[in-house]
């Protein structure tokens, strides 16, 4: 094993960003089907996370991008992306936060994760677990699975 | 042969040629200028300090760089469960990492902290099976004679040894450390270590030939 599955890696690193937000689901539709939704950032993050307006990400498949966030808090900036297929790693100045998908059985494992940047915490990392607590996780999760049904 | 000398992955040279390919990849952390002398625990230290500063694409750098020498120190001591001791293991890393003070000491830290979360999982297994044969191959010279063939025997032989006459082996003959290395590292005195690593070599020998 040199490389754990997605989400095994994205428990690793929500352990070492002390990350206040981490949750799993276990979706009933194809990964394909589900990953298909996180891929489209541009078109399906907006739906996914309820302050983030729009999220303009380059065109291309390259696995490292530089996209741009708009959100209803204004802390709109860039983001680093890397993605590829059942990992998802955005970053910006304030905030990171990773989506990870993996086969599981006829169904697909997701995981989510978000945390504020050190330099940044405090009142962010409170704003931050605020709208994404365990509420809002569901809500993803629901959110997900609706979308990808639509597919 | 000295052990340490035909065993180049050891504490302080762990998988070179991943880790030398990779750190040329970098430049984000300013490791763009390495050239092929890059040592890989030089190409760690800025991803550390990057890491422990909560920049979420160095820690995934890291972790994408250490896995594989994580995964190789696990896999000898807890061979029936290795995916649960290379994530337990880097679990423990990647929690402690902001209280390493010395990136230049990563590796060896890793190590400590693998080997200790890998006999711990491997004491949770009731069951002994044959260790990786990528990894039995370099313990081939405990055997003279049988040059580089490996046989099924030779896995099931280590496997079936005691999990701290493992440890030791693999410390001693595939990390190439010390007996006062692998002392410190697994907290017994250092006759311990000599005394648990003369049976283990003797036990494997005896099995061998009989």
């Amino acid at each position: 094993m040199n490389s754990p599955d997605p989400v095994a890696r994205l428990r690793v690193l929500a352990a070492g960003l002390r990350a206040p937000l981490y949750a799993e689901a276990r979706i009933a539709l194809p990964f394909d089907q589900v990953w298909a939704v996180i891929a489209d950032l541009e078109g399906e993050l907006p739906h996914l996370i309820s302050f983030v307006r729009e999220f303009r990400v380059p065109p291309g498949d390259s696995e490292r991008k530089a996209a741009q966030a708009v959100d209803v808090l204004g802390l709109r900036g860039p983001f680093d992306v890397r993605l590829s297929p059942g990992w998802c790693l955005m970053q910006s100045r304030l905030v990171t936060m990773g989506m990870a998908a993996a086969p599981d059985g006829t169904g697909t494992r997701l995981a989510v994760c978000g945390a504020a940047r050190p330099a940044a915490l405090g009142p962010v990392q409170r704003v931050y677990r605020s709208l994404l607590g365990r509420r809002r996780t569901r809500a993803f999760f629901r959110e997900v699975e609706r979308r990808a049904a639509l597919r | 042969m000295d052990p340490a000398s035909r065993n180049p992955p050891g504490p302080q040279q762990p998988a070179p040629d991943a880790l030398h390919r990779r750190a040329r990849r970098r430049s984000r952390y300013g490791v763009a200028a390495m050239d092929d002398d890059v040592r890989p625990w030089d190409a760690a230290a800025p991803l550390v300090r990057a890491a422990q500063s909560g920049d979420a694409l160095a820690m995934d750098d890291l972790l994408k760089l250490v896995t594989p020498y994580v995964t190789r120190l696990c896999a000898p001591i807890a061979p029936d469960d290795t995916a649960d001791a290379v994530q337990e293991s880097l679990l423990a890393v990647f929690r402690g990492l902001r209280g390493l003070r010395d990136p230049q000491a990563f590796y060896g830290w890793v190590r400590a902290v693998t080997v200790r979360e890998a006999v711990r999982v491997a004491r949770r297994s009731a069951s002994e099976t044959p260790a990786d044969p990528e990894e039995i191959v370099r313990l081939r010279d405990l055997l003279p004679g049988i040059g580089g063939e490996l046989s099924v025997e030779v896995r099931d032989l280590l496997a079936r040894l005691p999990l701290r006459h493992r440890t030791v082996l693999v410390l001693r003959e595939l990390e190439g450390m010390d007996e006062r290395a692998t002392a410190e590292l697994i907290g017994v005195p250092e006759g311990t270590v000599k005394s648990r690593l003369s049976r283990a070599r003797s036990s494997f020998r005896k099995a061998w030939t009989r």
